[in-house]
């Protein structure tokens, strides 16, 4: 692909309960979604495993979205205290790693908050286009 | 009863072959001896340059064990997961050893009621091959004709005996071998465990004014349980540690921790780096990586068998920046990893994997207020479900 062609690729994992649901009601409420996100369905954000976020990562993903239930509205008890806990040691991991802290995102969205996913996707694919393609993109030229 | 002891083996041979009056050796002797514990789990000396582990139930192979091994950087945590299962045993254990066999307890992996450790303060190994070179170009001595060695004070000595020369003794700073490259590995320069807090005793010669009386402090009911029971059937004798000794001890303590933060910082090639600089250093330092999984065999904190995460999502072919299988183990042991430097050891590609993980794991610790390695009843944070720091606001 040609350099001014570029655009971002971003993976999102939405939880099947809450913000699934929310990309859903963005797409009812005809809200104008950035094409440039991916999402991969899981029944809760404490599925995502950091090895899924890296994994992304490695495979090219220029910015990795982590997305679940507000905190206490997990259907599965608290599994997404567990998510937030191994997004603090992610937080970590990318910014000792040398990737911007921009490529990784958490974000709670409820089934009825399309407009926040909406602004989300929105405000990433921005800021994903300023810093540009992600390094550990495999056609990466130092 | 006080916590500090100078203590001895009270047979002269355990206590002339022992490193600081045997009492180690002759503490393990009297636990087998009295059925405290089924076996041993001691190094055995093959040459200056290596131990090998030897489990036994046979107190004339732990007598024969008796010394430290400066040159023998071996961890002993993975041979107790091994083989401690239905075994009760007794073993010493450096810094690095204790806290690798209490994450491993923390993992379930070894049962701490059937283990005794006798803890040894370490001022650090030296790599075995590092250790040839020093002999040939600091020494002047040919590296396979050294046939002893002990560090004293700061100061290294090997002595080494050639047909027809005699023995030829030589003491040298180990300050001044480190400033040009050779001396204790890194892992060891920037250690600050010095005592080994969560073994059961924790013995040196530091605070020891005898070379034949050992320093020990006890440091938990099953420690104090073996000594006991060292006494009572007549192998080892005790007298109250003297108030300066006490005193000099932690001042040491403290010193090779001044030393150890100092080294820290002059290794830490990482830290002038920009943030993309550092990312090229990590894919240019792990893109040699061949995959032989040496260093997760080694690793005293993985607790994982073959259809380890890092290995089961591993794929050479997928022909990542990075290899899955380094990302993997490095996010794994960033709340885990006790700096002991295994992995660099045994990496046949020279990887720079202390420095790699001591990057990472240090600031992750930090972060969270958790040094691993101390305290069983502490789980790895990273399978907890809440966050650390919120628990306490
Ligand atoms: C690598 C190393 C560094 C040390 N550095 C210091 C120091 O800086 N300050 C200090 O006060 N004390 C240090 N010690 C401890 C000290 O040398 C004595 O081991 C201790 O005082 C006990 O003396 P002892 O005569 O009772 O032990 P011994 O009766 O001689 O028994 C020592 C036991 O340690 C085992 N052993 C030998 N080498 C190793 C090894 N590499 N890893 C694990 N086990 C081993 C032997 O098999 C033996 O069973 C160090 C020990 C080692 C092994
Ligand atoms: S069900 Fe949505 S985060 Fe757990």
């Amino acid at each position: 692909m040609p350099e001014d062609k570029w655009e971002p690729k971003i993976l999102a994992f939405c939880c099947n309960w809450c913000s699934y649901a929310g990309a859903d009601a963005a797409g009812l409420e005809r809200r104008q979604v950035p094409p440039t996100i991916r999402v991969i369905r899981v029944m809760c954000s404490g599925r995502i495993d950091p090895a899924f976020v890296i994994l992304g990562l490695l495979e090219g993903a220029d910015a990795v979205l982590v997305t679940g239930c507000h905190i206490g509205d997990c259907h599965y008890v608290n599994a997404n205290n567990q998510t937030r806990n191994r997004y603090e040691f992610l937080k970590e991991f990318v910014d000792e790693l040398g990737l911007e802290p921009e490529r990784l995102w958490l974000r709670w969205i409820s089934a009825s908050e399309g407009l926040l996913f909406a602004e989300m996707v929105r405000e990433v694919t921005e800021k994903i286009r300023e810093i540009g393609p992600s390094p550990l993109r495999r056609d990466w030229k130092k | 009863m006080p916590r500090y002891y100078l203590a001895w083996a009270k047979d002269e041979r355990i206590r002339e072959k022992g490193a600081n009056g045997g009492f180690v050796t002759a503490t393990l002797v009297s636990a087998l001896e009295t059925g405290f514990i089924d076996a041993a789990l001691v190094v055995e000396k093959k040459s200056v340059y290596e131990g090998i582990p030897v489990l036994t139930s046979n107190p004339e192979v732990v007598k024969e064990c008796a010394g430290s091994l400066h040159g023998a950087p071996i961890n002993l945590t993975k041979y107790v997961v091994d083989y401690g299962a239905k075994k009760r045993i007794g073993l010493p254990t450096k810094p690095c050893d204790a806290r690798g066999i209490i994450e491993q307890a923390k993992r379930r992996q070894v049962n701490l009621d059937n283990i005794v450790m006798i803890g040894l303060n370490c001022g650090g190994t030296l790599h075995p091959l590092r250790m040839r070179e020093m002999a040939a170009d600091f020494f002047g001595f040919d590296p396979d004709a050294v046939v002893k060695e002990e560090i004293k004070e700061g100061k290294i000595c090997l002595v080494s005996k050639e047909e027809g020369m005699g023995e030829k003794e030589k003491w040298v700073k180990i300050d001044a071998l480190e400033q040009k490259g050779y001396g204790r590995r890194d892992a060891c320069k920037s250690c600050v465990t010095k005592i080994p807090t969560s073994a059961d005793l924790a013995c040196g010669n530091w605070g020891s004014n005898d070379t034949q009386k050992t320093f020990v402090e006890v440091l938990t009911e099953k420690g104090e349980a073996i000594l006991k029971n060292a006494i009572e059937s007549g192998y080892v004798e005790i007298e109250e540690a003297p108030g300066e000794g006490i005193e000099k001890r932690k001042q040491i303590e403290a010193g090779m921790q001044r030393l150890a933060e100092d080294w820290k910082e002059r290794m830490d090639e990482v830290s002038a780096l920009s943030r993309s600089e550092r990312l090229e250093f990590y894919v240019d330092a792990l893109k040699n990586c061949i995959g032989c999984g040496a260093c997760k065999e080694v690793c005293p904190v993985c607790a994982c068998e073959a259809g380890a995460k890092c290995l089961d999502m591993n794929d050479a072919r997928d022909s990542y920046v990075v290899s899955m299988y380094n990302m993997l183990r490095i996010f794994h042991l960033m709340d885990s990893c006790i700096g002991c430097g295994e992995c660099e050891d045994v990496c046949p590609v020279d990887i720079p994997l202390t420095l790699i993980h001591r990057r990472f794991s240090e600031r992750m610790q930090r972060h969270l207020g958790y040094t691993p390695g101390m305290d069983v009843k502490e789980r790895p944070p990273l399978y907890e479900t809440e966050l650390r720091w919120s628990a306490e606001e």
